[in-house]
């Protein structure tokens, strides 16, 4: 209950903030593109040739999502969440509040994860709006009356967010510690971009135990099939920063 | 006597392994008083409220509120206290009623205290305005507001008067009088003025680098500042008068003479020694009995 009124406390202080609006719009990019797309060139070639456009238009968005915008959205949301404190020199007030430690903690990241979810929800409710702009402007396709694979989409989802989990965890842990906004940010962003280099470009046979990795192994017909063991290790690494994450937070009483 | 809401006893804490910044403070705030926690800037008044609300930690000695060790109930300890550390904790981006709302439930307070607490505060028509748009003097009447939102037995105010203009800082002492007396709330309020703590305290503390000078009743600390009561005196020959006056410890300084008195027979007296010496005098007034005055008296006391 007390993790609970907690949380409720979490998403009230994100109302109107920019890790709000930066999560619709981030959810917004993919769709537009594709739109944009749409409308200068017409349905994706891999929509004409399948005769299949509803799944490829999510295919295509599951691509582009999974393996570049959705880690970037964690890293980033990751150190805008805990910026509200920092920025509004909040802490002492959570602290001096009747929470327990742990409370506060969890439910910081289960609001980050409540983002992630709305993320994904967000992005294919917009890929939704796409289609249906597309069925009118090429009435050719006769694109609504096309089958919809739900299961494919839900799965590819289901890879993107497990896959995540050790980059979320460690991204939440370094944004907490940081009242710096850029240093969080840049250390994400540099790790995605090696751990990307290693499983596309080296190949390499250690990018099964990077975190920063594991969002591209599902792109990699070298490593796709250790998917499952790569997203029990993401989920090792979820907790086992968390528990780091949390030593730290509890040991630092003024966050300034 | 009361038990004590809160008690330190040799509260000692280092911020750095070579720096003391306090040193064996005893801290006793009783229950239903107004404790004016007074001392300069620096002085440590924010770091022993931090340790007392568990924001710093591993000091030397021990804390106790309301009778029992912060850490051993942390969350039912901290139920019981309305809080304002350093400047105002406010969500920019929220309304005056969001930010309350925050904490609403993590309190246990009804949606009705929210709209209690703005009026109490004088923020009760801010409507849809944020936080970040409201000056100085009205995020500081929120954050009070906050710290009032659980209706709580302990409130601690540090330095709430920053940025409050004259009539804020009025209203907020008749509102602590008012909490105090209706509501029976305990209040430790702490600054660095002491003529802005002392039509409202029962009780004070004097700190000074750390380590505390003096802790009593208000009374206590008028008796010993009638003993420490000084007077200037200019005249035609301050040397002269210093002479005369050799008796009440004359300090010829600054163009001035400043001696010590107990009563205001004294002066009428000290007045007549110098007029019947043929001295003129030109100026006779107490020396103004202000907070530094003070930790000079003390101070000098205490060596």
């Amino acid at each position: 209950m007390s993790l609970i009124i907690s949380l409720r406390s979490e998403i009230l202080k994100s109302k109107r903030t920019s890790a709000f609006y930066f999560t619709l719009i981030g959810a917004a990019v993919i769709p537009f593109t594709l739109l944009v797309n749409i409308l200068a060139d017409g349905l994706p070639e891999e929509g004409k040739t399948s005769k299949d456009p509803i799944n490829a238009m999510f295919n295509l968005s599951s691509g582009m999502n999974g393996l570049v915008l959705f880690p970037l959205f964690i890293i980033l949301i990751c150190t805008l969440l805990p910026q509200i404190e920092f920025k509004n020199s909040t802490w002492k007030q959570v602290f001096t509040s009747p929470q327990k430690k742990e409370d506060i903690f969890v439910a910081k990241f289960l609001s980050i994860h409540l983002l992630m979810v709305l993320f994904l929800v967000a992005t294919h409710l917009f890929i939704w709006v796409v289609v249906l702009i597309s069925h009118f402007l090429l009435p050719q396709f006769n694109i609504l009356h096309h089958s919809f694979d739900a299961g494919k989409v839900l799965e590819d989802n289901a890879h993107a967010y497990l896959s995540t989990l050790g980059i979320c965890a460690i991204q939440f842990w370094i944004g907490l510690r940081s009242r710096n906004f850029i240093i969080p940010v840049a250390i994400g962003l540099v790790l995605w971009f090696l751990g990307t280099l290693l499983v596309l470009e080296y190949k390499s046979s250690a990018s099964p135990y990077f975190p920063y990795s594991f969002p591209a192994i599902r792109f990699s017909p070298l490593f796709s099939s250790r998917l499952d063991q790569v997203e029990w290790t993401s989920f090792g690494y979820s907790f086992l920063f968390l528990a780091i994450g949390f030593s730290d937070f509890r040991r630092r009483r003024k966050l300034k | 006597m009361n038990n004590p809401v809160i008690k330190t006893n040799a509260l000692s804490y280092y911020y750095s392994a070579r720096e003391k910044t306090l040193s064996e403070i005893n801290l006793r705030v009783e229950r239903g008083s107004i404790y004016g926690f007074l001392g300069p800037n620096g002085s440590g008044k924010t770091t022993t409220l931090s340790l007392i609300l568990g924001l710093l930690d591993s000091p030397e000695g021990s804390i106790e509120v309301f009778g029992q060790h912060l850490h051993s109930d942390r969350v039912g300890v901290l139920k019981k206290i309305g809080s304002l550390i350093e400047s105002p904790s406010l969500y920019g981006h929220l309304t005056a009623k969001e930010n309350l709302h925050v904490y609403r439930a993590v309190y246990g307070a009804s949606k009705a205290r929210i709209d209690e607490v703005l009026h109490i505060v004088g923020l009760g028509d801010t409507g849809k305005k944020t936080v970040r748009k409201f000056s100085l003097g009205m995020k500081q009447r929120l954050s009070i507001a906050l710290a009032l939102l659980p209706d709580p037995e302990l409130l601690i105010l540090d330095e709430p008067s920053n940025g409050l203009d004259p009539a804020g800082i009025i209203e907020l002492r008749e509102l602590i009088k008012k909490l105090n007396r209706e509501h029976g709330m305990t209040i430790l309020i702490s600054s660095h003025l002491l003529g802005e703590v002392e039509k409202m305290v029962t009780h004070v503390g004097i700190i000074l680098k750390g380590k505390m000078l003096f802790q009593g009743t208000l009374s206590d600390l008028h008796s010993f500042q009638q003993k420490g009561a000084k007077l200037l005196v200019n005249t035609s020959d301050n040397n002269t008068a210093c002479e005369l006056l050799r008796d009440h410890q004359p300090e010829n300084k600054d163009g001035h003479v400043s001696i010590a008195f107990h009563s205001l027979q004294q002066v009428a007296k000290i007045t007549r020694t110098l007029t019947q010496h043929g001295l003129d005098v030109y100026l006779i007034s107490p020396q103004k009995n202000d907070l530094e005055q003070l930790f000079i008296d003390l101070t000098s006391s205490q060596s």
